[in-house]
């Protein structure tokens, strides 16, 4: 449905990821796996366009771009939680994109925000204001908006960051759902045990792509190792 | 109740009480973007980058709305060209090319030949000086800036408060923040009569800012900010009244009291 071909990404003299090329299928449930610095976001970013400098290495199926397709769900920390807006707000913005300019909120779009509330199980949260949520409520709201823009990609960057254990399983079985639906679903994460159990397709990153299959093919201690060591090894070379 | 009523039966000071409400109106609509997209720098830079502008519409006789207007496209456009060109950060972009359009206003001011006079007016404004044409502009300016920010309101809310998202469905990000500076100097221009450029920032955050502190969305934000201003504005136009200080300043002294009220009473 959607990849990257040999996409090298440098900020300054640093290369954040070198000739990275990886496929996104329908119906899968992807994991972008690998330490801090490794190029995850970076990779996650392309695909959404946010690097617009590197928008030619994007690959999109015929009859899919990004803006008719990504619904992008951002790392939480990034967010500004004292802004002056309501559960239901939040949900309602998934349907900016498509309903355009000159275009209000109607009642079939209402219907969405209200079953996407329900789905993520925040509906009766909706009135209150996101300050008032903890971290997992969070999760769910922006999982909600994301289910309310109806993409047929979904881009998570570290969903289970600052998500209580419980709320990480429902979040988990959500994207899976997903998936089972038809959707392309690719989460960036640290969490390989997480990714291992819900996800049908892993890929190690460490500034370029160490593995790439099932999990049954990636994880092995070897590409782990590779993943997770050599990062290390990257940094003391980096700063020497 | 004489209190309230005295000073009614002078025209100018009923045209100064309209156009503190209008004002204040305006500046809820505009101040909440502000005040959420972390503008109130630029906000400020703008109230002093187009003095020139205005210095030029009352030197050759044309329309101050019209020069401020002019303004503040050009310094919209500089800001973002000075950035681009220069690869300096924004704040340093902004800080050279506001204080450069600054002093260029009192420049041309200085030609003038009625010189400290006015520039003092500019500096400080004067809302009792307003005339019955101010606030049918006042009105038309209110009216045109809230059905812009009607139109492109739910655009606005996203690249705010995700402009990553409002990026990936492909909004126009930076357009609609050169947008939101263009709205913020014709507000500028508004207040400048009645505060002076030196002081209008005030009016554009201040009463948001405190409406920020205690509003849970944005309709209620953008109520309560017109509320609190119109409330100062009019507090403030009658302590000037009868202690005899200067109006403008004596407004922006009773929001900031506003502020500090709603800080300490705000919900945990």
């Amino acid at each position: 449905m959607l990849g990257v071909e040999n996409l090298t990404v440098k900020y300054g003299l640093q290369t954040a990821l070198e000739n990275a090329t990886v496929r996104f299928e329908a119906g899968t449930f992807s994991a972008i796996i690998g330490p801090n610095g490794a190029g995850k976001s970076t990779l996650l970013k392309t695909l959404v366009g946010l690097l617009p400098d590197h928008a030619d290495a994007v690959r999109f199926d015929p009859g899919h771009s990004a803006r008719s397709c990504i619904s992008y769900v951002p790392q939480q920390q990034t967010l500004d939680w004292a802004f002056p807006v309501t559960v239901w707000d939040v949900a309602m913005m998934g349907r900016t994109g498509r309903l355009g300019w000159l275009h209000w909120p109607g009642r079939q779009d209402r219907q969405i925000v209200e079953g996407a509330l329900k789905e993520t199980g925040v509906y009766d949260l909706r009135s209150r204001h996101i300050g008032a949520l903890s971290g997992g409520q969070r999760q769910r709201v922006l999982l909600a908006r994301m289910l309310a823009r109806q993409g047929h990609l979904l881009l998570l960057d570290e969903p289970l960051t600052g998500v209580d254990a419980a709320t990480q399983e429902t979040l988990m079985a959500l994207l899976r759902a997903q998936a089972d639906r038809g959707r392309a679903v690719v989460m960036v994460t640290h969490d390989l045990e997480q990714a291992r159990r819900w996800c049908d397709h892993l890929i190690l990153v460490n500034r370029r792509v160490i593995a790439d299959g099932t999990p049954e093919q990636v994880y092995t201690t070897q590409n782990i190792e590779a993943t997770f060591s050599t990062s290390f090894l990257g940094h003391t070379h980096a700063e020497a | 109740m004489h209190l309230l009523t005295d000073p009614l039966q002078f025209a100018f000071f009923n045209r100064a009480l309209i156009a503190v409400v209008l004002v204040s109106v305006l500046c809820a609509l505009v101040g909440a973007w502000v005040v959420l997209r972390g503008l109130s720098y630029i906000g400020d830079a703008m109230s002093h980058a187009v003095f020139p502008g205005i210095v030029g519409a009352f030197l050759t006789g044309g329309n101050l709305l019209l020069g401020a207007l002019i303004a503040a496209v050009l310094t919209a456009l500089g800001i973002g060209a000075v950035g681009r060109q220069s690869g300096l950060k924004q704040d340093s972009a902004i800080g050279i090319v506001f204080v450069g359009m600054f002093a260029l206003g009192i420049v041309m001011l200085s030609r003038a030949p009625t010189f400290t006079t006015d520039l003092s007016n500019f500096l400080i404004g004067n809302p009792l000086g307003v005339t019955p044409a101010d606030l049918w502009g006042a009105l038309a300016v209110t009216l045109v800036v809230g059905g812009f920010l009607t139109v492109i309101q739910k655009e606005l809310l996203l690249a705010s408060f995700d402009p990553t998202e409002a990026r990936a469905v492909g909004l126009p990000v930076r357009r609609l923040e050169s947008l939101l500076l263009i709205l913020i100097g014709l507000v500028v221009v508004l207040t400048v009569q009645l505060v002076g450029t030196t002081l209008s920032v005030s009016l554009l955050i201040t009463s948001s800012a405190a409406a920020r502190l205690l509003a849970r969305n944005l309709k209620k934000m953008m109520m309560l900010a017109a509320l609190l201003g119109t409330a100062g504005g009019v507090t403030g136009l009658y302590i000037s009244y009868y202690a005899n200080t200067a109006p403008g300043a004596t407004i922006v002294l009773v929001n900031t009291a506003i502020f500090l009220a709603a800080l300490a009473f705000r919900r945990e």
